[in-house]
């Protein structure tokens, strides 16, 4: 749970208004607010700027945004084949990040910290601690949600408004639930079939500068949105708190829709690197399996095109869930079950967690290579790679494997392998990356899991 | 020989409940002796009837939620609505399960932005649809809208909404609801300068409202802790949608309007009325489907390698051939629903006779049969679905089975494994060559031994059926050993764990606990422990059919009366 420093002001003014008046009506983003929603009738958009004004404004403030990426894989790593040897500067890959070498100088290995939550769910209460800052919520037999967002929607409340998309979630494992949430029990699914991606982002509603027309329908369907947001108003009244939190959520969610419909009919703001992509070709089952490497290539080259066009400035992107029984290519098991049952040195295991690598190198790769302004995307980006578990075998959540990706701007310092002497708050990192996105944040995490330092050693 | 006996579990729970109203211990006695021949027998046969039973006991009803519709009552809903031959395009909002149930899960998630999106986008496919397909259109047009303009276009507009209106949110709608969608959709005529086109705007409004993507059954403002009965309209929504799966129909939001469902014997009627059409199978498949989690079938993948019989196309047989076999016990024959767990019928297509090893007994298509007495199937426990579904996509899983069977089964609470322990299980080889040998450490280790000595033994009983449920006698060369115990009751093989299972008391007040989860779309609370214990005692009167269950659980306030919202 991010918690805003009252002294500050964010950085870029539109959003400040937005924040200074949530802070108001919420006490303060944390605090004792389960959500960081948009608050009930309250607009994104700040009313004083309009039409030309509005999009100068905008696009003023946007010319090189800053992006939160994460990359995510379920099933955890395997400590002893992740860290490097070497600290500092003087780092080598270990095996498992052998397929990251060639981007040394882009990356940062942060080792030996730990989620600090206690592991009450295998494979739950690590991103739970890590993502939401405090412990899940376990409703037994397996089922479990987060109390609070997780911080790719924490940082999309924050950052995202100025986008057509708030925050975008995309998937590799096909049918996958991912871990985005936008607060209890509202889970935003990720976007696991790279056709339907591609409709979203570049299908009928892209448009590229000075193209096409405005289609009067996009208009009216705001006023039937409008309708549909009269009747959350007036049902709230009648329900229970726990229904209005989660109508809330859904009111968020139509809002957004709506201003999605706005920035439609505006100009859209011409981008050098930002150039639509053909429609990518189905992937088939190989043998009866998941191609998933071959998906996840797919999936990134949308996504670093989406972060390239400003489609969105934040942006998940989840390779496979926890507890996947996925059938790897060359697997003899599923992947959870190989993770349990594979013995030895579980080399299978090792070759799944070396695929996450190689989709995390190449998406890497992609942001690297779009140029933007004087630098490139990568740079502009705060990139977050991580798991659920340090290793699927024991579930342990100390020996975190955490990656970090992008200079954001130039916040972050690469190419250093950072490893902690004692087992520190895992909450640093979450930190560290919040405020390099220039949001100015007093601390990260409630209870144990809370921190009010970033950790200096990823810090520019 | 079996070594089960159905004495050696303690009835104690219906036995005390029945001691406590009756003091008659000997009637129980009479009870306890031959449970075996009481299929189809119809209350008022046996020495206490229902209408013996005092009245279910009034207690304070656990809190109602929103529930979102799902997935399929959201397709059911729109093609009730506008006839089915609208195409409802998939929405990209998944179904979450909590307790294995959809209907459980639906009363606290909420709609995502994907979700949002994908939801608007197919409200204005749908509502395209309904104004452009002549057959839809006039069904949706209570009067004629092309060639008319002025007053007239308004009030046909303003008709057309309130008809479809009654339909999507299962409710009048009132006046102001309906003067905002008015002016919406002449506000769209105007714009576009079609009326049918603006009236789809309308259409599309009420198709993203909350009013219809969630059940909104709500306890009146004055409800006190007793609870208070839905009114009518929300009880509508429930009877239909737990019978039904489906909203509905015009015929029940009529005895909605009149005032019939308000009464306990209109609400009776219509509960019988509904549970005698055609669609109680589709209601009926759905608590199944969610019951033993046949819906995870939908995505399962296995080695193909591994498991040549193995495809999408068998996994449909094999979740069909579950849902007709519930079909026939409950819609045709009606029979005591603990025969699911033993009988030698089932329904085969040429695709699972080859998996199961015997004679295809048609060329397409299912058909029943019955298995022979040496054949080493008989139940649920041995049909294709349930195998699958636990098991790996390569190995089976003693692990899995005898959790589905606990807490699927049984409703029994099994934590999740502690984190910190290493869990792989040694490779086959020398002397450990069965999963038996393998999974032995699970036992041995005190962190382990706790759940996977109530766990693992069940699974072990069905190793002979591997990851895709063909019967094997030996794993890795070696004789499978399935003999094992059940909660103190022993048994040798596949077919006597499945005596044992049908014999649990725990096995039909899991039941009942499921039936009414799905119901009420929640788990129960404490407070109402003698609800469902009046609810266990009428499903052993009723000779443990499940259609009477449905009614009498309709008749409870567990059903029909609202507690306060949380």
């Amino acid at each position: 749970m991010i918690k805003l420093d009252p002294r500050s002001s964010l950085v870029s003014p539109l959003t400040s208004r937005l924040v200074s008046r949530r802070a108001a009506l919420r006490g303060l983003l944390g605090g004792a607010a389960v959500t960081v929603g948009l608050p009930w009738l309250e607009s994104l958009a700040p009313r004083g700027l309009k039409g030309n004004a509005l999009q100068q404004a905008r696009a003023q403030l946007t010319s090189s945004p800053k992006r939160f990426a994460m990359f995510f894989w379920g099933n955890g790593s395997q400590p002893e084949m992740w860290l490097p040897s070497g600290e500092g500067e003087g780092w080598s890959p270990s095996p498992l990040l052998e397929p990251l070498a060639h981007l040394r100088d882009d990356i940062a290995i942060v080792s030996g910290l730990e989620v600090k939550v206690g592991n009450l769910e295998a494979h739950i209460s690590g991103p739970a601690g890590l993502f939401t800052g405090q412990q899940a919520m376990i409703k037994g037999g397996g089922d479990w949600t987060f109390k609070g967002p997780t911080i790719d929607q924490q940082l999309a409340a924050l950052m995202g408004g100025d986008t057509l998309f708030r925050s975008l979630e995309v998937g590799v494992e096909p049918n996958m639930r991912g871990m985005s949430l936008n607060g209890p029990d509202s889970r935003n699914t990720p976007e696991s079939d790279p056709l339907a991606l591609y409709e979203r982002l570049f299908g009928a509603t892209f448009r590229e500068p000075g193209e096409g027309t405005i289609d009067p329908k996009l208009a009216l369907r705001q006023s039937a949105l409008d309708a549909v947001m009269e009747d959350m108003r007036s049902l709230k009244g009648r329900l229970g708190s726990n229904d209005q939190a989660r109508l809330d959520q859904h009111f968020t969610a139509v809002r957004d829709l709506e201003l999605r419909l706005a920035r439609l009919q505006e100009a859209p703001v011409a981008r050098e690197a930002c150039v639509k992509p053909a429609q990518p070709v189905e992937i088939p089952l190989l043998e009866g399996r998941v191609q998933i490497e071959e998906r996840a290539r797919v999936m990134a080259d949308l996504s670093a095109v989406a972060l390239a066009c400003d489609l969105t400035r934040v942006l998940s992107f989840w390779y496979c869930d926890p507890l996947s029984n996925l059938l790897h290519p060359n697997a003899t098991s599923g992947h959870h079950q190989l993770t349990h049952d594979e013995p030895g040195d579980q080399p299978q295991v090792t070759e799944i967690i070396m695929g996450a690598q190689r989709s995390l190198a190449y998406f890497i790769e992609r942001l690297r290579e779009i140029p933007e302004g004087e630098s490139t995307l990568l740079d502009q980006c705060a990139l977050l790679a991580t798991t659920d578990v340090s290793e699927g075998k024991t579930h342990q959540i100390d020996e975190y494997p955490i990656l970090i990706a992008g200079r954001a701007g130039g916040a972050l310092k690469m190419g250093h392998h950072y490893r902690s002497p004692t087992k520190e708050n895992a909450s640093h990192v979450a930190l560290s990356l919040t405020r390099a996105l220039g949001v100015p944040a007093a601390s990260y995490g409630l209870d144990e899991a809370f921190v009010d330092s970033g950790l200096s050693a990823v810090e520019a | 020989m079996l070594s089960f006996s159905p004495l050696r579990f303690p009835r104690l729970l219906i036995t005390t409940f029945l001691a406590l109203i009756f003091g008659l211990t000997g009637c129980l006695e009479a009870r306890r002796t031959p449970l075996e021949p009481q299929k189809n027998q119809s209350p008022g046969t046996s020495e206490i009837s229902l209408d013996d039973l005092p009245p279910p006991p009034q207690v304070s009803p656990g809190p109602t939620a929103l529930r979102r519709l799902t997935r399929a009552q959201y397709e059911r809903a729109l093609k009730a609505t506008f006839g089915d031959e609208v195409v409802v395009p998939t929405v990209s909002e998944p179904d979450i399960p909590q307790a294995g149930l959809f209907s459980v899960g639906a009363s606290s998630t909420t709609y995502s932005p994907r979700g949002v999106a994908s939801l608007e986008e197919a409200a204005f496919a749908v509502a395209q649809q309904v104004v452009s397909v002549e057959a839809l259109r006039a069904r949706a047009l209570p009067c004629e809208l092309e060639g008319v303009v002025g007053e007239e276009r308004s009030e046909c507009v303003r008709e057309a909404l309130a008809l479809n209106g009654l339909r999507l949110w299962r409710r009048p709608l009132s006046e102001e609801e309906l003067n905002r969608l008015l002016t919406l959709s002449l506000n769209a005529v105007e714009v576009l300068g079609g009326a049918l086109e603006g009236l789809s705007f309308g259409l599309a409004a009420m198709m993203q409202s909350p009013h219809f993507l969630y059940r909104v059954e709500l306890a009146s403002p004055n409800t006190g802790a007793e609870g208070e009965r839905f009114e009518p309209y929300a009880l509508a929504s429930r009877l239909s949608f737990f019978l039904w799966d489906s909203p509905p129909d015009d015929e029940l939001l009529e005895a909605a309007a009149s005032g019939e469902l308000s009464t306990q014997a209109g609400l009776k009627a219509q509960a019988e009325r509904l549970m005698s059409s055609p669609k109680l199978k589709v209601g009926l498949e759905q608590l199944f489907i969610e019951k033993l989690k046949l819906y995870k079938l939908n995505t399962l993948r296995k080695d193909p390698l591994l498991f040549d019989h193995f495809s999408p196309e068998l996994m449909r047989d094999a979740r069909e051939e579950t849902l007709r076999l519930i079909d026939y016990y409950v819609l045709e024959r009606d029979a005591d629903l603990r025969e699911l767990i033993t009988t030698r019928e089932r329904f085969l297509t040429p695709r699972l006779a080859a998996l199961y090893g015997v004679p295809a007994p048609t060329q397409e298509g299912f058909k029943r049969v019955t298995l022979p007495e040496n054949s080493p199937r008989s139940g649920l426990l041995s049909h294709a679905s349930l195998l699958n579904i636990n098991a790996h996509p390569a190995a089976s899983s003693a692990t899995l089975r005898g959790h589905f069977v606990r807490t699927v089964m049984l409703c029994q609470e099994i934590p999740p494994p502690p984190a910190g322990v290493n869990t792989a299980i040694p490779e086959a080889s020398g002397n450990t060559l069965t999963l038996r040998d393998r999974v032995a450490e699970h036992l041995e280790n005190p962190s382990c031994a706790g759940c996977h000595k109530l766990l693992d033994p069940i699974g072990l009983a069905l190793e002979n059926y591997d990851a895709i449920g063909r019967w094997r006698e030996r794993d890795n060369g070696a004789l499978i050993d399935a003999s094992g115990e059940l909660d103190g009751v022993s048994f040798e093989d596949p077919l006597s764990l499945s005596q044992v299972l049908r014999e649990h008391p725990e096995f039909t007040s899991c039941l009942v606990k499921s039936v009414a989860r799905y119901a009420t779309g929640r788990l129960s609370t404490d407070e109402e422990a003698p609800l469902l214990n009046d609810l266990n005692a009428r499903f052993e009167l009723l000779g443990y059919r499940l259609k009477p269950l449905l009614l009498e659980l309709v008749l409870s306030p567990l059903f029909y009366n609202a507690g306060a919202p949380q």
